[in-house]
């Protein structure tokens, strides 16, 4: 089918989305807020024992070479990926229809692929306070020695289940399900007023 | 109380939903015997001590696992998958 | 300068003056000081009444355990009763109240409550109020009755009723090591964990670290004990794995080492900064932790010993040296151990006149009487104090020979003039932290306390909290410990040298003293030493009884002063030691804990909802919104003067006039895909799936384990091995546990994956004569004619240039279409429909339409697959495959499950056309005075714009053999009672011609 103008992604966030500074932000801002909008959220599952072939079709598909173990994972700007399951990724990449790149790769003998670029919301929290803020909603150790650069998290906040990547020293992105997302994105916004925020 | 994801590490009871005594085997799929569907359906060890429990890690990965819980201490003495094959290491 | 306040001393700023009020009066105070200090301070001596007997009551402590001063702070319309005095930090503008007196503090009418002192001794409420066993007013509603009464003259301060806007947090922590207490002990555990390297969290309840070290007055490393500890605050500060948390209380100890612990983060303050929390509720993960909660102070018990005046001999200490006040000018001092010696010592140093140590033991020690002397305080060995005289404030005491071995009192009562009475009855540990971890406290009778119990769980205990009451063993147990928690080696550095004024720290055996007069307990709840002896003596010989009883211990204050010597005193009455009597386990929480911070963030606007991504298009077009669990739904979408009836009546039958269009993007939708994933879905529904075309869909069945009915919806074929899953949107989550469990845990073997994709589709389901026609106007890229798109088929297609994927499925009866595209696209394609079905007159339709529509048809959700019917109670025996076995298949022939009585799925038409209720009762005859003999009940109710009527669904006995029966509708709650005729669910075009087209 011949490539059709497609109409701009609408945010779930959009009318509590306002950028510039919040919050106590006169003595400086210690975390910015953004929703990163990223083209392409992906699910992919290895049957047990093939979590390594996947692994390597990951890196052949993205170029990001996962580290071993639980949670693993790696953030390189335009692309990001991680582990969040056993035999299970979340792979992100800025642009639509990536998908298609991992067509024909992912057989059914290996697992399976699932599109999730609509259903999950990716909203990303950096600066100094980060982890600060992240432990107001999330019963998980923060710190980097516990939770390394790259590396994923599944975890929840009441009802509002998470995949968290830190893309970053004070970075983290949080990855959410698209009809929980404005409301989550108002508890950020409410629990980021006393470090100072921005949303960019 | 704390349990132990073999997949994302120790979490918070709240994270966990439990899913009941883990002794239980199921009836071949096809089976008539009543008395065994019964048993498995209705019947529930409940031991002062440990216990073999089945509790689903629903606030994370969503694996099930089996779990051997003290329930007058609430010591969790292990935890594993309950859906054997995945090689992933743990993160302890 | 205040008449208290001494011209130097404390940590209290002097050069800066707060200004507050308490009840209404004004009064000025120093930073630094605690509510209690500044009134203290400015004289004031009467801080509150009882709780029973309304009696004037004043300080007793200068911490956490104050029992009498309690207040309510006020912030506005907000309230907050029964904060101890001690714990409140003054500042610019603090309005607090005194709290149980009516009308007020110096002239209350309760305090009539005294004279009739006898009649209200322990169990009296229970005595008197239970009422006579027969009659109107028998048992608990004479209680009831008369409850109204005595809680408002009696009982603690009164809970505001404006909202609290303040904001409250929740907060995750992780850290090696918690250290609890910030005494000698505490800091030396946290400089040693902190120096190992760990992460350390070091919390004290005060505002001020320090602990004892803040008025003990001894020296340490060359300098004063206070400035010792300020000195390893700072350096502990400085490090960036230590998280110092000060105004912290931790209050429970729980499983896993995980601790809760309340941060006041603003209460102190005059003004918040912009989103600072009033305060914060700690969670924290604690590898080890370090309990250096030190001890309590206990008073004596003697007649009088509730005076205002009257106090732990400690406290006034810390109120002299940390805040600069004296609780009197001429002071005397009543004791059984050797620490109210230093006390003395301290009050003198700061500038008051000691007139007497009155102390129970004959026998002295020459270190004590040398202190006694230095303090120019006249010692009476082998004394008691038999009573306290004075009204709102002590003018004096009578004390008398005493034998501290039998108790008994002789020879001449001698009085002494005094305006503060200062007492000490041993020191208790504070091991409620440790207890409440789960393990029995010991009782030690050298120092006659209750020592903390071996862990068990991963705690460290040190100092004070041990039983080890001078500060050098703190010091040496607090470093041991926090090496220990950091896994570091045990050192033999040289360690903080301390000088201090030795003295024994075992107390002698004596905690009350038997004359005439009321003798307090627990101060806080009014009990004295003769209700715990009235409860033995009515039979109570359980420890836990006798609290519940007499209420000992019950109060906000949890018995911190009044535990030991209650069962001192109840040990004594039994004739049993006090380790047989046993102590009660303390349970968390450890001090008052808001409800505020245990809610958090989780209310109001701040709580999680779930909206579609047509959410804001329903709002700007007049929906009114219903919130389904989570979800947010339209209800309908009324016009200007339109009731809820008449908006879903013209919705549903423009509808069926024409065209509807309904969001249905709230369904749960489940992505089950892998190469067994029709093998899967033949197990899981109760028909087949594995023999369902690629492109088409089917109606679903999921059955319990047990037989029950579980879920329905429809399962669409996008691939040889990929399904899309709809679920109702209330079981979306417990059908993906269902599914998840079965993969995981029984067939492990299947290669299915399943994820929830409810957020990745937006979904419009647009019905009617005229849906068609309205598609075929706005897609493109394919037909929707009967042929491309026949009932239960996909096609993949465009609308406004977004691909969607339509299913010809429909739940109104209607020639229907469900309308899928990418959540974020749902809206673009939403108003393309709209658009579209304007020249069809097309409407948007909520939930009451729907569901008007759907009892129209006769489909069962929620309302009737309520976890008690069967599929042939639905009468959806038709889906059950006998070709497989299935979840459920093997139990859901149980006897039971098809008796000939079991309720079955029919139709309502009320015949006095008025409207009926869901949870009616079907009767055959009718007895408004007396109805019985239910057959059943309405599980769904509307009107019919279809057939002109009030009709409903009902779950009935005998179900369709009654078709074309009447009955009758039995609501007494309502009080609807009224003829019904029994039909089948399938109200409207029943051949179901209207949707096949």
């Amino acid at each position: 089918m011949a490539e059709q103008h497609l109409p701009e992604r609408q945010s779930p966030l959009e009318p509590e989305y306002h950028p510039g500074s919040h919050g106590n932000f006169e003595h400086g801002v210690d975390v910015i807020l953004s929703e990163t909008r990223p083209g392409s959220i992906l699910q992919l599952a290895a049957w047990p024992g093939e979590e390594k072939r996947l692994i390597e079709i990951i890196r052949n598909v993205t170029g990001l070479a996962l580290p071993d173990g639980a949670g693993g994972g790696v953030s390189s700007g335009a692309r990001a990926a991680f582990g969040f399951a056993p035999g299970k990724f979340t792979v992100v990449d800025e642009a639509e229809g990536f998908a298609q790149a991992f067509a024909g790769a992912i057989t059914p003998a290996i697992g399976t692929l699932t599109d999730l670029s609509h259903g999950r919301t990716a909203i990303r929290i950096a600066g100094p306070k980060a982890e600060w803020v992240m432990a107001k909603f999330f019963a998980i150790d923060f710190a980097l020695p516990a939770f390394p650069l790259g590396a994923g998290r599944s975890t929840n906040h009441h009802d509002i289940f998470a995949q968290i990547q830190r893309s970053g020293a004070d970075q983290f992105d949080i990855y959410v399900f698209r009809s929980f997302a404005r409301s989550f994105w108002k508890a950020l916004c409410h629990a980021s007023e006393e470090v100072g925020y921005e949303v960019q | 109380m704390l349990i132990t994801c073999p997949y994302c590490g120790p979490r918070d009871v709240i994270e966990f939903t439990y899913q009941g005594d883990g002794n239980r085997e199921r009836p071949q799929p096809a089976s008539q015997n009543l008395d065994a569907w019964n048993a498995y359906v209705y019947d529930r060890l409940n031991p002062a001590g440990d216990h073999n429990e089945i509790w689903q890690h629903s606030g994370g990965c969503r694996s099930h696992l089996r779990v051997v819980r003290n329930t007058v201490t609430h010591e969790i003495l292990s935890t594993s998958f309950a859906r054997g094959g995945h090689k992933t290491e743990s993160r302890s | 300068m205040s008449p208290r306040r001494t011209e130097t001393g404390g940590r209290i700023d002097r050069l800066r003056t707060i200004r507050f009020t308490f009840d209404g009066a004004p009064y000025t105070g120093h930073a630094g000081d605690t509510l209690a200090s500044a009134l203290l301070a400015n004289g004031v001596t009467l801080f509150g009444r009882s709780f029973k007997y309304h009696r004037p009551r004043g300080l007793l402590a200068a911490g956490v355990e104050e029992p009498n001063a309690l207040v309510t702070v006020l912030r506005g319309e907000v309230r907050e009763p029964n904060i101890p005095a001690t714990m409140v930090e003054i500042y610019d503008g603090l309005v607090a109240v005194s709290q149980n007196r009516t009308p007020s503090l110096a002239w209350d009418i309760g305090a009539l409550n005294q004279l009739g002192g006898k009649l209200l001794s322990a169990g009296f409420y229970y005595k008197t109020f239970m009422g006579p066993v027969i009659g109107p007013l028998k048992g608990t509603r004479f209680w009831m009755f008369c409850e109204h009464f005595i809680r408002r003259a009696a009982g603690l301060g009164k809970a505001g009723v404006a909202p609290d806007t303040s904001r409250y947090e929740r907060m995750n922590a992780f850290c090696d090591v918690l250290v609890v207490g910030s005494g000698p002990a505490g800091l030396m555990a946290a400089k040693a964990a902190a120096d190992q390297g760990a992460r350390v969290i070091l919390a004290d309840l005060e505002a001020h670290f320090g602990g004892s070290a803040n008025w003990s007055g001894e020296t340490i490393d060359g300098m004063l004990a206070a400035d010792w500890a300020q000195r390893m605050v700072a350096q502990l500060g400085g490090n960036d794995n230590v998280r110092l948390l000060p105004r912290t209380t931790v209050w429970g100890y729980y499983d896993g080492n995980t601790l809760a612990a309340l941060e006041r983060v603003t209460d102190h303050k005059e003004v918040a900064a912009k989103g600072e929390p009033r305060q914060r509720y700690w969670a924290i993960r604690a590898g080890t932790v370090v309990l250096a909660t030190g001890s309590f102070e206990r008073p004596l018990v003697f007649p009088g010993n509730d005076r205002p005046g009257v106090m732990l001999a400690h406290a006034a200490q810390r109120y002299a040296v940390e805040y600069g006040v004296l609780p009197g000018q001429r002071i005397a001092l009543f004791t059984n151990n050797d620490s109210a010696y230093r006390s003395a010592a301290a009050l003198k140093k700061a500038g008051a006149a000691v007139v007497a140590i009155i102390d129970v033991r004959g026998d002295i020690s020459n270190e004590m009487r040398r202190l006694a002397s230095d303090a120019e305080a006249e010692l009476l060995a082998g004394h008691a104090v038999i009573a306290t005289e004075g009204g709102k404030a002590l003018t004096g005491l009578k004390v008398q020979r005493f034998d501290a071995m039998s108790g008994a009192l002789s020879g001449d009562e001698r009085s002494i003039h005094a305006d503060s009475l200062l007492m000490s009855g041993g020191w208790s540990p504070t091991i409620h932290l440790a207890s409440q971890a789960g393990a029995k406290a010991e009782w030690d009778p050298a120092r006659q306390a209750f020592l903390p119990p071996k862990p068990t769980q991963r705690w460290i205990g040190a100092g004070a909290f041990t039983g080890s009451f001078s500060s050098a063993e703190a010091i040496a147990e607090g470093r041991a410990a926090g090496l220990q928690a950091a896994g570091g080696a045990a050192s033999s550095a040289p360690l903080p040298v301390v000088e201090a004024v030795p003295g024994d720290p075992d107390p002698a055996p004596v905690f009350e003293i038997k004359a005439k007069g009321k003798s307090f307990v627990d101060f806080q709840h009014d009990v004295t030493a003769e209700d715990v002896r009235l409860a033995h003596r009515e039979g109570f010989v359980s420890v836990e009884h006798l609290k519940r009883y007499t209420t000992l211990g019950m109060a906000t204050d949890q018995g911190k002063n009044s535990n030991v010597p209650g069962l001192a005193i109840m040990a004594e009455a039994l004739g049993k030691p006090i380790p047989e009597v046993g102590t009660t386990r303390f349970r968390p929480p450890y001090t008052a804990v808001s409800i505020g911070s245990l809610a958090a963030e989780r209310f109001g606007d701040l709580k999680p909802e779930r909206l579609t991504p047509m959410h804001d298009w329903h709002i700007a077009n007049g929906a009114t919104m219903y919130s389904a669990g989570l979800w947010f739904r339209p209800m309908i979408y009324g016009l200007a003067g339109e009731t809820v009836e008449q908006a879903y009546v013209r919705e549903a039958k423009a509808t069926r006039e024409s065209a509807g269009i309904v969001d249905v993007s709230t369904l749960g939708k489940i992505a089950v895909q892998g190469p067994d994933a029709a093998e899967f879905l033949d197990r899981v529904y109760t028909n087949m799936f594995s023999t369902l075309a690629v492109g088409k869909a089917r109606y679903g069945l999921m059955l319990r384990e047990d037989g029950l009915a579980f879920d329905d919806g429809t399962t669409w074929r996008l691939g040889e091995q990929e399904f899309l899953m709809t679920t109702t949107t209330a079981n979306a989550g417990k059908v993906m546990q269902h599914l998840e469990y079965f993969l995981d845990v029984i067939w492990p073997e299947l290669k299915v994956t399943v994820t929830s994709v409810t957020d990745e589709w937006a979904g419009a389901a647009i019905g009617g004569p005229n849906a068609r026609a309205i598609l075929a106007s706005c897609v493109t890229g394919t037909a929707v004619d009967n042929a491309a798109l026949p009932f239960m088929g996909i096609v993949h297609g465009r609308i406004a240039g977004v691909p969607v994927m339509i299913c010809r499925l429909s739940f109104s009866g209607e020639m229907a279409f469900e309308v899928y595209s990418g959540a974020g696209y749902g809206n673009h394609v939403w108003e393309a429909l709209i658009e579209a079905g304007k020249p069809f007159g097309l409407v948007p339709y909520g939930l009451e339409a729907l569901g008007t529509m759907r009892i129209e048809k006769g489909h069962v959700t929620g309302a009737e697959i309520d976890g008690r019917t069967t599929a042939r109670d639905l009468h959806l025996d038709w889906m059950l495959s006998k070709k497989k076995p299935f979840i459920g298949s093997a139990m859901m022939d149980r006897e039971g499950l098809i008796a000939p009585d079991r309720l079955e799925l029919v139709g309502l038409i009320a015949l006095d056309n008025r409207p009926l209720n869901g949870g009616g009762h079907i009767v055959e005859e009718l007895d408004e005075a007396n109805p019985h003999d239910s057959l059943g009940h309405i599980t769904a109710c509307c009107y019919s714009p279809a057939l002109g009527k009030y009709i409903a669904l009902a779950l009935v006995k005998g179900g369709k053999a009654r078709h074309g029966t009447r009955a009758f509708v039995s609501d007494p709650l309502r009080n609807r009672f009224g003829p019904v005729e029994i039909v089948s669910n399938h109200f409207y075009d029943p051949d179901g011609s209207r949707m096949h087209g």
